[in-house]
């Protein structure tokens, strides 16, 4: 075959039957020549006409042959083997449902689970050559450092200008700081909203290669002269802007200060931390008192500048093209170390040296670094439901098959070569791997995003090209194992005798029997390892939900504010909380309120080492207090026991004698056998205060967490960040309040928004959304599995019930009771689950250990998840045989025996 | 089925058939029976084409673009599809032609190989 002749086949598809006509009028027209010619010669015309048929030679095979040379033979059998598989397909409605929905239901778990790893683990960064990216991480710290932000990502500035000159490793480093802990009020013309906005260093857009939609992205100068100037995320523009193009030049206000917006970012592009929430709007580097990094106070000693001990910057860095991880640390290392300790004076030779290293924005090696990531477990879970679902199938058409015997005997002694035959029954395998992987494309776009919302990921996780390669590949990979089945049908079948033999009962059906058992014993095994799963999970969510938080986190409103512009001292600032405070708490509904400086629930804390009357309590090692600045009546508000003492007042004010609230934990471990009352904290040689009270001990980060020593401090005699929460204590329920206080803090100024408000309640249960999540997939996993086994085992009890029917026949006639039979048939069912459970029990166990650090407050080995799983799966097997065994109870010896 | 035969014979027929159709047509355009009468008198009778494999071949020249088929009416006032060699299909016929010389030129001499003092 050339080319040029597959072109003109191609141009000829459309006029395939005009051309097939016109050879035959050709041939037509030829033999009447001839004939003609014949009978010209003095033939009589019956002869000439034979004759002309004679010179001619075979006329159809003339034609076909001709017409054969405008098509594709191999084309043209399977377009006929597909033909032949939707025909047989169709005739069986009910087998081609169960067998399309049972893959489609398999794969697009697979297909769902898999597209949301690919957009929180594997895809990486939409950006040029995000494979030359890293993030930079340090591992241990510099003596007197102070850091903020996430442990192993903070870095000193000096860090940051020290390796950025390494060229010869770095094409591009670039840093990036948030505005707040969370996010901070913006106000373009009159509506104030909380936007989450990031301090970048000038290189941001142009070193990691963001593409923009609109406008110009910030320059290395923008950075040196801190200019005002914004560039927003495409979302935000589509959010706040419905994706105005003027929106160019317009005034942003930031904290209150002008920012003149320059740029939209690309579409794709929500920030380098796309599993956390995606940024709204960035800024280069400020050096303003009013900007400061993760919402300092203006009157804070650490800026981004000039607090050489301060760790809190996010680097990436694009690495030279050729310059491998190994090469690049060996490289930045001792630079690294050098700035580390920049303004803090020459290392101690017993100190330890802090580390520089690398990790992946996204790929195979990404996804090396978070193995013990939730969603590789998830992936365990969905691929054995498709190999559950795969199974079936295969029994399904292995069963199809057997039944068509005959079909296939009679085919073959009609002279169809085995291998077409074989080649037909793949063709009718593809054809459900295919409905089956379309189906589950549509039913995968739904459920990511039910998978999305639950994980809480905001980034976009509908199925892209890689999770359509994924899905191509599983398809590919089910259908060489269903290919499998009917290689044995197709090659089984005898020639000839088969044709003679009358009914179901074939000789292969005895082993055939045995292997259906082994099949049925394996999916029991591994559907007890998904039960005995998903039970622990539960168990796990359970244990979270009812877990003591050690305050009644119900019936809180909890909201952040940012004092307005003109607050500018700390004692401006106080006044401003105090009459925020004033304003709320008399609000219609309000019971109480109270301020704090870190959102409980939030997973941010604040940790210092402390001093208790004047020493150490732990002698040489530090002793760490997490501590948290709160307004009046905090305990009282949050509803944590006080176990001694008082709780804050109004009259704790800044002038007033400085004081402290420690919890239990504190108390037993730092104050052992004393009454702590009256005790001396010290935080710093000028932070002295005495304890006043005692609070029994309560969740904080999340609440997962183990209890630490806590000290609370009032408000008012500690500086800190700007931003501070409110807590509301609700009459009924708190987020009816909102709009009474939304009204009352807008008398402030119009850039006092409330920022993330919700009930304090959904915050403590965003603590463990993964875990949620996880229970509610592991226990969808885990009926699907149940399920698909319970269809199989049906299935499979079914065929065989229906060929003892003549055995089931003679053994009444012979004086079997109904009960006698129904057990017989059940009896089979429970060995097999019995298999299957002393397979699946040592399955499950491994299976239960993968899960380990996801558990909580369940062993892996736990005897109540292992029993109902093992009830669940008993119950699901005499259910699924119950109908069979009921029916061959039901045969009627006379007929049974009179069938065939 | 009966393929195997028929494949035999027109590995034998396959590429010299497409070479007397081409040759054929460089006459003038011709029809199908028209072509078939042609090469047995050109051949005076020696080669004795089967009518019927001649249509296959028709098929691949025009798939290949060397011939062209029009319809027609015959010189007796009857319809049919005429042929014409096209300006690769002559290429084609030139190209296939030397080769074919070449060929016999070889077969020939290792058939009669010349005396040596009879030697040109």
């Amino acid at each position: 075959m050339n080319w040029r002749r597959d072109l003109a086949k191609v141009g000829a598809l459309l006029r395939r039957r005009k051309l097939a006509d016109e050879i035959d009028e050709e041939v037509r027209i030829h033999l009447e020549m001839e004939a003609q010619e014949n009978r010209e010669r003095g033939m009589r015309p019956d002869e000439a006409h034979y004759a002309a048929l004679r010179r001619f030679g075979n006329v159809t095979q003339a034609q076909e042959q001709s017409r054969e040379m405008w098509g594709w033979p191999w084309l043209e059998t399977l377009l006929q083997d597909l033909r032949y598989g939707l025909r047989q397909l169709r005739r069986n409605p009910g087998f081609t449902a169960v067998a399309v929905l049972t893959l489609a239901l398999g794969i697009g778990a697979n297909t769902a689970v898999f597209s949301v790893m690919n957009a929180a683990l594997l895809r990486y960064l939409p950006v040029r050559n995000p494979q030359q990216l890293v993030y930079l991480h340090t591992r241990g710290s510099v003596p007197g450092a102070q850091g903020t932000g996430h442990y192993s990502y903070s870095f000193n500035l000096a860090s940051f200008r020290e390796l950025r000159a390494e060229h010869h490793v770095f094409s591009d480093l670039v840093a990036l700081v948030p505005l707040a802990f969370g996010k901070v009020p913006v106000r373009s013309g009159n509506e104030s909203e909380e936007v989450a906005v990031n301090m970048v260093s000038g290189n941001f857009f142009s070193g990691l290669g963001v593409r923009l939609a609109r406008g110009r992205a910030f320059t290395l100068e923008d950075e040196s002269r801190h200019s005002q100037v914004a560039v927003l995320s495409y979302g935000y523009w589509t959010r706040r802007f419905a994706r105005n193009p003027d929106v160019i030049g317009q005034t942003l206000y930031i904290k209150s200060v002008p920012f003149t917006v320059i740029g939209v970012a690309g579409h794709s592009f929500v920030g380098v931390e796309p599993r956390k929430s995606p940024t709204d709007v960035w800024i280069p580097f400020q050096s303003r008192a009013d900007l400061k990094p993760w919402g300092r106070s203006p009157e804070d000693k650490k800026g981004l500048y000039g607090s050489p001990n301060w760790w809190f910057l996010m680097m990436m860095g694009r690495l030279q093209p050729g310059v491998t991880w190994k090469q690049a640390i060996a490289q930045l290392q001792p630079v690294f170390q050098r700035a580390a300790y920049e303004g803090i004076g020459a290392p101690k030779p017993k100190d330890r040296m802090p580390e520089l290293y690398f990790s992946a924005t996204g790929g195979i090696q990404k996804l090396r670094e978070n193995h013990d990531s939730p969603f590789i477990v998830l992936m365990a879970m969905v691929a054995v439901v498709l190999l559950i679902a795969c199974i079936n199938v295969a029994t399904l058409l292995i069963a199809r098959n057997a039944a068509r015997e005959r079909e296939f005997t009679m085919r073959v002694a009609l002279g169809v070569s085995r291998r077409r035959l074989f080649h037909q029954l793949l063709t009718e395998g593809l054809l459900l791997v295919a409905m089956g992987s379309g189906l589950a494309w549509i039913f995968s776009l739904w459920a990511t995003r039910v998978l999305a919302a639950w994980s809480g990921l905001t980034v976009d996780v509908a199925p892209d090209s890689t999770v359509l390669v994924f899905t191509l590949a599983v398809a590919v990979v089910i259908s060489l194992v269903l290919g499998l089945a009917p290689l044995s049908s197709a090659w089984r079948v005898p020639s000839g005798l088969a044709l003679k033999r009358t009914g179901g009962a074939t000789s292969h059906g005895q082993s055939r029997c045995r292997k259906g058992q082994v099949i049925s014993a394996l999916q029991i095994a591994l559907c007890l390892t998904l039960l005995m799963g998903a039970g622990l999970l539960i168990r796990t969510l359970r244990n979270l939900e009812s877990t003591n938080l050690g305050f009644r986190a119900s019936g809180l409103l909890v909201f952040g504010i940012v004092p307005p512009q003109g607050v500018h001292t700390d004692a401006e600032r106080l006044h401003f909380w105090q009459m925020l405070l004033d304003r709320v708490r008399v609000l219609p509904g309000v019971e109480s309120a109270t301020l704090m400086g870190d959102r409980i629930g939030s997973g941010w804390s604040n940790d210092t080492y402390v001093r208790v009357d004047g020493v150490n309590p732990r002698g040489n090692q530090g002793s760490i207090v997490r501590w948290n600045r709160v307004g009046p009546d905090f305990l009282h508000v949050l509803g944590i026991p006080l176990l001694e003492g008082r709780d804050f007042t109004d009259a704790d004010s800044a002038t007033a004698p400085k004081v402290a609230i420690i919890n239990q934990t504190f108390a037993q471990r730092y104050l052992a056998g004393r009454n702590p009352i009256g005790h001396q904290v010290e935080v710093s040689k000028k932070h002295r205060l005495k304890v006043i009270g005692v609070a029994a001990d309560s969740k904080y980060t999340g609440v997962r967490e183990d209890q630490v020593p806590m000290a609370y401090f009032p408000y008012t005699q500690t500086s800190g960040g700007g931003t501070m929460t409110v807590e509301l204590r609700a009459v009924s329920n708190p987020l009816a309040l909102l709009p009474e206080v939304r009204r009352a803090v807008a008398t402030f100024g119009p850039d006092v928004p409330l920022l993330q408000p919700m009930t304090q309640q959904a915050q403590m249960e965003e603590t463990y959304a993964d875990e949620q999540m996880f229970a509610r997939l592991a226990m969808f996993f885990g009926l699907l599995a149940g399920l698909l086994v319970a269809t199989g085992l049906y299935g499979t009890v079914s065929y065989k019930v229906n060929r003892r029917t003549q055995e089931i026949g003679v053994r009444m006639a012979l004086g079997a009771q109904r009960r006698q039979v129904l057990w017989m048939v059940l009896r089979e069912s429970l060995v097999v689950t019995l298999a299957g459970a002393v397979i699946g029990l040592p399955l499950a166990l491994v299976g239960a250990r993968l899960l380990g650090s996801i558990l909580y407050g369940v062993r892996p080995t736990d005897v109540l998840s292992i029993g109902v799983a093992l009830i669940a799966v008993c119950a699901l097997t005499v259910a699924a045989s119950l109908v069979p065994a009921r029916r061959a109870a039901k045969v009627d010896p006379m007929v049974a025996l009179r069938y065939e | 089925m009966a393929k195997q035969p028929l494949q035999d014979r027109i590995e034998l027929v396959y590429g010299s058939l497409d070479m007397l159709i081409l040759r054929t047509l460089l006459w003038g355009p011709a029809h199908g029976h028209g072509i078939a009468q042609s090469i047995e008198r050109t051949s005076e009778e020696m080669l004795k084409v089967e009518h019927g494999s001649l249509y296959p071949a028709l098929q691949r020249l025009q798939q290949e673009g060397w011939i062209r088929g029009d319809w027609g009416v015959s010189k007796n006032n009857q319809r049919a599809k005429f042929y014409r060699l096209t300006a690769s299909g002559r290429r084609q016929l030139a190209a296939e032609t030397s080769r074919w010389e070449r060929f016999v030129q070889a077969v020939s001499s290792v058939m009669s190989p010349a005396e040596p003092e009879e030697g040109k």
